[in-house]
């Protein structure tokens, strides 16, 4: 699951203006941030959306990333911030559409296409417990990667994977 | 259950090739070569060099008539509480505009805890708690300290504009802190007024006031960047 060093290597290539670069770099992470973004609380719909305003934020940004730097730290650092921003977004429209039209039960978050065991679980969690266990199970992180892309210390990384691992074992087993 | 099991549980979903393709080839589409933004280390070089050339100058431009009257004991200690202050803050200023950074400290907390320690250090080298004409010289001095707070604020925006911030109200705040101790060292070069409560109250006041500046800045403008993209 750990990108290779390869990954990096496309991103300084894509740094320095090369399409084919950016376009492999695209093909080769679009599908576990897809899957980060479809294992919160989010459609098949809102995924693609936060995918497409991810890899734009990233190609704004792409000079704030060093050769010789983690790679994942720096797009998931993208990545949280484009679906917390979508989040406010979408509940700033929801309010608008409220004071319009009067409709409570139109929601900024339509309701999940897909509902397996384990997602649900997961999305029973916390937020930051979710997003730490994405990151470090799916996304396949270090903990220091992860405290990076979460601005947080890794003591708190492991103490949130921690609670998180404890909660889902524990609706597992029951 | 394992926590290791995990990614082999949720099922494995990928996104449209369609839907990547079209991404891919947009992105292509403006693919132009960048410089990339220079190393930490030598951001928070720059940035501590402009804070110390605008307080040099906001000195030369009022006087060093502190500075001259401290004594050699109060200059070893207040000068290096305050670099120390200025370069955490300029480590968090630079952390804060490169995404997926080290994190040591928010922005806030720092704020408060560099205030407290000056101000430990202040209460341990001025004895005198009278408070004189406290109102009228604090308001000279605060508006001293936020004026020169200015040319530090341009400095770290000039430096620090390439960057991108993903929370842009720590970002302001860190930098917002940063211009403030621009603001206070002009201060401590230049004030003669010793009185404890003076400098503690409208001395100290110029870094929050200052970061409080940096991080309405930053809600403001990004408050306007978001309106536009709702307008899309």
């Amino acid at each position: 699951m750990q990108p290779s060093p390869e990954v990096e290597e496309l991103m300084v290539r894509y740094q320095q203006g090369d399409g084919a670069a950016s376009t492999a770099l695209i093909e080769r992470l679009s599908p576990q941030l897809y899957r980060f973004f479809l294992a919160q609380v989010v459609s098949r719909r809102y995924a693609d959306d936060l995918l497409q305003e991810t890899w734009l934020r990233v190609h704004q940004a792409r000079h704030t990333w060093r050769a010789g730097e983690p790679l994942l730290p720096w797009l998931y650092a993208l990545a949280r911030h484009v679906r917390v921003d979508h989040y406010r977004k979408a509940r700033r429209v929801e309010d608008r559409e409220r004071q319009v039209e009067e409709l409570p039960e139109k929601s900024a978050v339509p309701a999940p296409e897909r509902w397996p065991d384990v997602e649900r679980m997961l999305r029973e969690l916390p937020e930051s417990q979710r997003e730490v266990l994405l990151m470090l199970k799916v996304s396949g992180m270090s903990i220091e990667e992860v405290a990076r892309a979460t601005g947080s210390s890794a003591g708190s990384v492991k103490q949130k994977a921690h609670r998180a691992y404890e909660k889902l074992r524990r609706w597992y087993e029951s | 259950m394992s926590p290791e099991e995990l990614p082999e549980i949720l099922p494995d979903e990928k996104p449209d090739a369609a839907l990547v393709a079209r991404i891919a080839a947009a992105v292509a589409g403006g693919a132009r070569p960048v410089r990339p933004a220079p190393a930490a280390g030598r951001m928070v070089v720059a940035l501590l060099s402009a804070l110390a050339a605008t307080s040099a100058a906001g000195g030369a431009a009022l006087g060093f008539f502190g500075v001259e009257l401290l004594g050699r004991g109060a200059v070893a200690l207040i000068f290096p509480a305050l670099a120390g202050f200025a370069l955490l803050a300029a480590v968090a200023s630079v952390n804060a505009m490169r995404p997926g950074s080290r994190r040591l400290f928010r922005p806030a907390i720092l704020m408060a805890a560099g205030c407290a320690a000056l101000a430990a250090v202040f209460f341990l080298i001025f004895r005198d708690y009278t408070l004189g004409r406290f109102v009228p010289q604090g308001l000279v001095c605060l508006r001293a300290g936020l004026v020169w707070s200015a040319p530090t604020g341009l400095a770290v925006w000039l430096l620090l504009r390439r960057g991108y911030a993903v929370d842009r109200a720590a970002a302001g705040l860190a930098a917002g802190t940063f211009a403030g101790l621009g603001g206070l060292a002009v201060l401590e070069l230049h004030c003669a007024n010793f009185r404890v409560w003076h400098i503690v109250s409208w001395h100290l006041a110029v870094v929050p006031l200052s970061a409080l500046a940096g991080w309405a800045a930053a809600y403001f403008f990004g408050s306007k960047r978001r309106a536009a993209e709702l307008m899309q």
